[in-house]
């Protein structure tokens, strides 16, 4: 909900333009308990017609937004090693509690040519039977000289004809240029000016990139990140915290046995030589550029330049599930696999869970719209967790004692150089079993200061000195709402604050040592890491700025 | 003296068929040391070289994949050139013999490399000890990924008969990380999830 219709937001604290916006409202006698969150100001029409059914999922904003829970990364039979319809995965998200999702088939010859036209009609299909899930529809692009990422546009008219030209265009595998070479990183370059001029010049309204399991081959290098980022900045926005997958890792004979992740690959002639051998598996769940305390995320952070995180499920192949891809199919010559049939047994071979069932990617956004929740991922209004470990989470850095609302995740709180700033954190706990019936206990919050020390000189530097955990609090429970508070002190420099939380399941010093991160996330173990007994949140950061 | 040879291979799956290849058809004895490289020249993709060290002058490398061999696995030649370096002689085309090169150094100097052959190797398979690994192989030292300690002698380090230790400071180091029942597993993984092969 934007503050402009946000009461509790009072008038001082609005913008001249927000507090005529405000008035307006007013005068039109659209403000008060008529009003609710669901997006009235989102786009009109489909603003009034998802407000009746949204009565399940974050009806009830918190801190002036709808959080709503959706995840970027999801595959169907139009990938190669898919096999799902559209539709069973909008159901299944729908069902296990996601406001959002984005369909993202692999980018590759036949999906360039076939795959991308045929899926579209599924997911306009699958939006009109499932109003309260926003179905966009996206790529997984192979980035060229680099690893995948979700590509996605607003819905619209020219949703499906940009899709094509960037996939066509741009596509590593399409392109053949997946290989590590500077001609290959000039063509991701080029495909994110591609997405850039396409908003700009109104063809779509709006674009975002994500990048996933970034660090599971060791291709995508720190320079190249940064190039992304700084290139388009308003769509090149961040990464995977997590990757999906998260069932690989289940013991032999009752799950794969792989790496949770599937992170299970060594380095090759692409990768970058510089990463260290840690940087291939994941820890607690999460991929080691999210996970280390002081690390590649923190590195980027503390330039001061938004890089955010998500968690998704890479849904390929559900766990356990009892269906098999459809016979007879040629997907080369289709584009397509044939709809899924039953296959009488369940495959514990699988990897990963359906969409919204252990991870989720909760955005603020200020109405329930396509474009208020590419907006709250781009502002970084953004929190992850695994397997429910929490409910809601609203954080706010401002000055301390002087009755200021503050800003929120994603957020650059302005502050006079040596006021006392502090974080309030709201935590609504499990309360309710997640997906497998158990309600997770939250047993620790971890809060992450750095220091903001500018644009970094060496554009392949991974780590940032500053950068520690600086408080913990023990929180240990399972029901009801925790509220903290982390004293940040008096601001003399530019600093950012991010959290992160635990089950207190797995936890070890972590690889920058001790003093940096004493309780870190613990490498997961290759084929014994059930997911279910290792639950983490995390944050975006806020920053906080003096002036002067 | 190190024996440096590049065939362009993409894979180290690849470059190891090459080494096997040319230990059968140099004849070098058994517990030759044989490494695979991830090199970048200055034309050309990243890609994997081999070294070998030889014990012997030897002659007759071949120019081409399975030139002298027959190929192990078609029975014919597959005519990729091989470039190679020994000492300061170079043959084949210019980019490979530069791979053979850096490959060579490399493992001259102990300063990268990953091991496929050396003395001990065939004795690693299934579930051994920290300290078996060490006595009966050339791996001087476990690492434990994410450990700062190395691990205790009587640790289980599970195989998969799949055993790759690499150079690191003029020593083998084999990577190791958590496997389940508090034993160790090499940290690379024998046929890693092929994501995504079939794609067009």
């Amino acid at each position: 909900m934007s503050p402009v219709v946000d009461m509790s937001v009072p008038d001082a604290e609005l913008s001249p333009g927000q507090l005529s916006r405000r008035t307006m409202f007013r005068r039109a006698g659209l403000l008060g308990a008529g009003l609710t969150a669901a997006g009235v100001l989102g786009t009109a029409g489909e603003a009034a017609a998802a407000t009746p059914q949204r009565v399940r999922h974050n009806t009830e904003p918190r801190d002036g937004y709808l959080w709503l829970a959706g995840d970027h990364h999801i595959h169907t039979q139009y990938s190669s090693d898919g096999m799902y319809k559209v539709s069973d995965h909008v159901k299944h998200a729908n069902a296990y509690g996601l406001d959002w999702m984005v369909i993202t088939d692999h980018g590759s010859v036949a999906h360039a040519k076939i795959g991308v036209d045929k899926v579209n009609p599924d997911i306009v299909a699958a939006r009109k039977i499932v109003k309260d899930t926003l179905v966009f529809q996206g790529l997984e692009w192979n980035i060229p000289a680099a690893e995948h990422g979700t590509v996605f546009v607003a819905p619209g008219r020219n949703e499906l004809a940009t899709l094509k030209e960037f996939e066509n265009s741009f596509d590593g595998s399409v392109k053949n240029a997946t290989g590590s070479s500077p001609q290959n990183e000039a063509l991701a370059i080029a495909g994110l000016n591609f997405l850039a001029d396409a908003v700009k010049r109104r063809r779509v309204e709006a674009a975002l990139f994500l990048a996933n399991h970034p660090a599971r081959k060791g291709l995508d290098t720190p320079h190249e990140i940064r190039a992304w980022r700084d290139t388009a900045p308003g769509i090149a926005v961040g990464m995977e915290g997590a990757p999906g997958h998260q069932a690989a890792g289940i013991a032999k004979p009752n799950g794969p046995g792989s790496g949770r992740g599937y992170y299970d690959n060594s380095p090759g002639a692409d990768s970058w030589a510089s990463y260290p051998p840690e940087s291939y598996k994941t820890f607690g769940g999460f991929d080691w550029m999210t996970s280390t305390v002081g690390g590649l995320w923190d590195s980027l952070l503390a330039e001061g330049k938004s890089w955010w995180i998500t968690a998704n499920s890479d849904s390929h192949t559900v766990y356990g599930d009892t269906s098999d891809r459809g016979p007879g199919s040629d997907f080369n010559a289709n584009g397509k696999y044939n709809d899924p049939i039953y296959k009488g047994s369940f495959n514990l071979t699988n990897g990963d869970f359906w969409p919204g069932y252990y991870s989720r990617t909760h955005v603020g956004a200020k109405g329930f719209s396509y474009t208020d929740v590419m907006d709250g991922i781009r502002e970084g209004r953004v929190w992850v967790d695994h397997g429910g470990l929490i409910s809601a989470l609203v954080v706010r850095a401002r000055q301390a004692g002087v009755g200021q609302r503050g800003v929120s995740l994603g957020d650059t709180l302005h502050v006079r150089k040596g006021a006392k700033v502090e974080v309030s954190i709201e935590i609504t706990l499990a309360n309710v079993p997640n997906w497998a019936q158990f309600i997770p206990t939250l047993a620790r919050v971890d809060v992450i200061q750095g220091d903001v020390t500018g644009p970094a000189a060496n554009k392949d530097v991974f780590t940032t000195p500053a950068t520690k955990v600086v408080k913990s609090f023990e929180v240990g429970g399972n029901t009801g709402t925790v509220k903290l508070t982390y004293q940040v002190g008096a601001v003399d420099r530019p600093v950012y604050v991010r959290l992160r939380g635990t089950d207190g399941n797995r936890s070890a010093p972590g690889l920058l040592g001790a003093s940096v991160d004493p309780n870190g996330p613990q490498i997961d173990v290759f084929g014994d890491a059930d997911p279910w007994k290792d639950l983490w949140f995390y944050s975006n950061p806020i920053w906080i700025v003096p002036r002067g | 003296m190190i024996l440096g040879l590049d065939a362009g291979s993409r894979t180290v799956t690849e470059a190891e068929h090459l080494l096997h290849d040319m230990v059968k058809v140099l004849g070098l004895p058994a517990g030759t040391v044989g490494c695979t490289h991830f090199v970048r020249t200055s034309t050309g993709v990243p890609h994997v070289a081999c070294s070998l060290a030889l014990l012997a002058p030897v002659s007759g490398i071949p120019e081409t994949v399975g030139a002298a061999l027959g190929d192990s696995r078609t029975g014919q030649d597959s005519g990729i050139p091989v470039g190679a370096a020994l000492g300061d002689s170079r043959t084949g085309p210019d980019d490979l013999a530069e791979g053979a090169a850096l490959a060579a150094a490399e493992h001259a100097a102990g300063a990268g490399g990953r091991l496929v052959l050396f003395p001990g190797h065939d004795g690693l398979n299934g579930t051994l000890t920290v300290a078996e690994v060490l006595a009966g192989s050339s791996i001087e030292q476990v690492v434990v990924l994410a450990q700062t300690e190395d691990p205790s002698p009587d640790t289980l380090v599970v195989t998969n008969d799949h055993v790759r230790p690499q150079w690191r400071d003029g020593r083998v180091i084999l990577l190791t990380m958590p496997a389940s029942g508090g034993r160790l597993m090499p940290a690379e993984v024998p046929n890693p999830t092929p994501c995504c092969v079939d794609h067009g």
